[in-house]
């Protein structure tokens, strides 16, 4: 301490935090060097994994309570999603940093990790299949440049068509709903809709995949701004009641029945969570050892776009039909992170405070599981439904053509994905 | 599309596209799907029982107009029975009220309700204007929303009325509910989606019958059926949370058009999430949930829809936000443990930014009556009251 105040009075803007060097970043309006800057983000980083670490603690039988999941391994296993954007690429990082300086230390490594991007290139909509073809080719692509990056950990390539059950087992509902849904003349008409359903899209086939892998938890790169953005965003496509499954860490909702035989419950975590996104755009400058992150990341180093591959980045609005609900919180967000970056957490953080219903208790599991929505996963709220239908009368629902895909789904999808699957 | 026929009745050109789902009507029909969509919400929330007297908080606006004429309208349609007597306000805004008024005169003649007139200067002493003049023209919203809030139920007291209405619309609601969202106050998100607010302790119950009535269909309403209302946003306007939330609404609604009733299906889902609240959804037991606190909801009604809250509120709360993680940091050190335990709990991280009432973790707040004006509050002093002893003192000086 007394050795870095006498450094003080040499520089001209001292790092607050080591006082040593001379700050030439902004942190939440202090002036910081690079070093604290790369470390301030890995301790927030690390305080996450040692949560998601305490709750998948290996071999300690059915450890404390009801929300570790999991099958027993000898390791931790995890899954992280990657999307190629900033966020992911960062989380990926600093995974690769944890466990490396881990094993310096001559311990074992703490968690395997198994890295999947999925393929929204192959869109659920119209292009056909030899576009996707070349587009899971130059998935493939950037993924081997990662693979040299990254060695210790397995990387694959899944694409959005495939199956989100993970098991191939014949009698499955979801399949159908999703096979109903891509087939060309029900595709969702407008780009809101393709968004919303997309994303939800990848996060089951993710889950899935999890499941598949035995990992005991899947990794989300979402940064605090991206959590803000899906609040509101989902709030605004009608999933309030999903609220706190969808932007809190704890166990993955209980899969519909309809999804093949029991599957571990995975546990969901945003392991950065409490760093703003521009915060990691910033990292991800910063990390040029052995070569710049940034060269791995094909999303634009714009301050938006947490990796679902929609955000259109901060351009004019030329047409709000071609935007999606997530397009217009991204640019949202944008704007108020930069002013006021602490209400912008502040919004995550009390998200997460909502209870989570549908499926908390054991009892209720069962019933959950028969209840969850069976296009994105989540919790369908019947009573809610019961009650909206009675206060809007029916007949507001059925002007939209109750006949056809979405008549066949009625009462089977929560209502944030009837509206997308309406239009 | 201009040949296109009305969808409802098939026989009529349509000339309406309704923003909420892009159904094409002609103007019957549009008039006549509104009005029952506001008739299904009154007997679905089951809002008024048979012989109740009704004030319908006016304001000579859109919404408080079209309140107005569809109340009476389904009154006599229906056979509801309600007596309806419009309860304006006028805060002593000159060139704000002074037309706004007229308009509401002319709406008492033209539904032929009686119409009382409730003015700040003879319930606080203080009108709006004097108030600028003491405190600016930053924070005023605070003083107009909270004096308005009671101004309206002391006047439907003055009336013998224990039931107000008044014209929120669903955008209102959208907007409310984004707002708490962004300012993490979860204890008004459980109670600013409920359409009835207040219950037998308190002296006055609101409810909102237009609570799923687009705003823009209440315009193409009130064009159609050639309403007579005066448009004009109060002059003295608030910026920061609400404003941001309303400019993010008309984005999303842009974007898409259900947008509005998906926030506010949003809403009320999270509001029975809300840690301490009733998991059920049912309408009645929802009533019961509101209760027990608080009248305090954004029930303003002002152009720009009462804020409560000064202007830099966003910056305020900001700063509040960031101190809060600096002391954090500071105490880690100390008192580790501690600390964390607080953390994880999520204790007293958040700020009351407000005001008003203790605004976290949604806490059942106790229900009293303010010792000076009697007034419900769970405070031992109302918030009016307080506000009230600020300007007086400000106003004792300044005479000096």
């Amino acid at each position: 301490m007394t050795e870095s105040k006498s450094n003080q009075a040499a520089l001209t803007r001292p790092c607050v935090k080591c006082r040593a060097q001379e700050a030439t970043l902004d942190s939440r309006s202090q002036p910081v060097c690079r070093d604290c800057f790369v470390k301030f983000i890995s301790t927030k980083f690390i305080k996450q994994i040692d949560i998601l670490g305490k709750k998948t603690r290996p071999a300690a039988g059915p450890s404390s309570g009801s929300s570790s999941g999991g099958p027993p391994t000898l390791t931790r296993r995890y899954l992280l999603g990657l999307s190629f954007g900033v966020s992911s690429t960062v989380l990926l990082h600093v995974l690769s940093e944890n466990l490396e300086s881990q094993l310096a230390k001559g311990r074992t490594a703490p968690f395997d990790l198994i890295v999947v991007h999925v393929d929204a290139s192959s869109s659920l909509s119209r292009e056909g299949a030899d576009n996707s073809e070349a587009a899971a080719a130059a998935a493939e692509a950037v993924l081997n440049r990662y693979r040299a990056r990254y060695p210790r950990f397995t990387f694959h390539n899944v694409p959005l068509s495939s199956s989100s059950s993970s098991t191939q087992s014949g009698n499955d509902s979801s399949e159908d709903a999703l096979s109903l849904l891509s087939s060309s003349t029900t595709a969702p008409p407008t780009a809101a809709s393709q968004s919303d359903l997309r994303a939800h899209r990848i996060r089951r086939i993710l889950l899935a995949s999890a499941a598949r892998h035995n990992c005991q938890a899947l990794l989300l790169g979402h940064s605090t701004t991206a959590l803000a953005e899906l609040t509101l965003a989902e709030a605004a496509k009608g999933r309030g009641f999903a609220l706190p499954w969808l932007v809190g860490d704890g166990p993955a909702p209980p899969a519909p029945p309809s999804s093949g035989p029991q599957q571990p419950q995975v546990l969901v975590h945003h392991p950065l969570r409490e760093a703003l996104r521009k915060e990691l755009v910033t990292y991800a400058s910063l990390i040029t050892d052995p070569s710049p992150l940034t060269d791995l990341i094909s999303e634009p180093m714009r301050p938006g776009g947490d990796g679902t591959g929609s955000a259109e980045g901060t351009t004019t609005v030329v047409s709000y039909r071609d935007l999606s609900i997530e397009d217009v919180m991204t640019r949202y967000f944008a704007e108020v992170e930069a002013s006021y970056p602490s209400v912008v957490a502040n919004v995550a953080r009390t998200a997460g405070k909502l209870v989570r219903r549908g499926g908390s208790g054991r009892d209720e599991e069962a019933a959950a599981a028969a209840a969850a929505c069976e296009l994105c996963g989540m919790p369908r709220d019947e009573d809610g439904d019961k009650r909206w239908r009675g206060e809007l009368g029916i007949q507001e629902e059925g002007e939209q053509g109750t006949e056809g895909f979405a008549g066949q789904l009625r009462g089977r999808l929560c209502y944030g994905c009837e509206r997308s699957v309406g239009g | 599309m201009a040949r296109a026929l009305c969808a409802n009745c098939k026989t009529e050109r349509a000339v309406i596209k309704r923003p909420k789902n892009h159904a094409k009507l002609c103007k019957g029909c549009f008039i006549q799907v509104f009005e029952d969509e506001v008739h299904h919400t009154i007997t679905s929330s089951q809002l008024f029982h048979p012989g109740e007297k009704i004030a319908i908080g006016a304001s000579g606006g859109k919404d408080s107009t079209v309140l107005a004429s569809v109340l009476k309208t389904l009154n006599e349609r229906h056979g509801y029975g309600l007596e309806l007597v419009l309860l304006s306000i006028d805060e002593g805004i000159k060139g704000y009220r002074d037309d706004s008024l007229e308009t509401v005169r002319r709406n008492a003649v033209q539904y032929d309700m009686p119409l009382k007139i409730v003015g700040y200067d003879e319930l606080y002493g203080w009108t709006m204007d004097q108030v600028v003049e003491t405190i600016g023209k930053k924070g005023n919203c605070t003083y107009c929303g909270v004096f308005r809030r009671q101004a309206l139920d002391r006047g439907a007291k003055m009336l013998g009325i224990k039931h107000v209405v008044t014209g929120h619309n669903a955008d209102d609601v959208a907007e409310t509910v984004l707002m708490n969202l962004l300012r993490g106050d979860l204890a008004r998100l459980s109670r600013s989606t409920s359409i009835v607010t207040g219950d037998s302790r308190s002296e006055v119950k609101r409810s909102k019958p237009l609570k799923y009535s687009y705003e823009k269909e209440i315009v193409l309403y009130a064009h159609h059926k050639k309403l007579d209302y005066f448009s004009t946003e109060c002059i003295y306007s608030p910026e920061a949370f609400r404003g941001s939330a309303r400019a993010l609404v008309k984005q999303l609604e842009r974007v898409r058009p259900t947008a509005i009733l998906d926030i506010v299906r949003s809403g009320e889902d999270a509001a029975r999430l809300v840690p301490g609240e009733e998991p059920s959804s049912c309408a009645c037991l929802g009533q019961k949930a509101a209760a027990g606190v608080v009248v305090d909801d954004d029930v303003g009604g002002c152009g720009s829809q009462s804020g409560r809250t000064p202007g830099g509120e966003m910056a305020a709360m900001d700063k509040q936000l960031r101190d809060n993680e600096a002391h954090e940091g500071l105490e880690i050190d100390v008192t580790k443990t501690m600390a964390k335990g607080a953390v994880a709990r999520g204790e007293k991280r958040d700020v009351p930014i407000r005001t008003g009432n203790a605004s976290k973790g949604a806490p059942r707040q106790v229900l009293g009556n303010c010792k000076r004006c009697g007034y419900m509050s769970s405070q031992e002093i109302c918030q009016a009251c307080m506000l009230l002893e600020g300007l007086n003192k400000n106003r004792a000086k300044i005479q000096i």
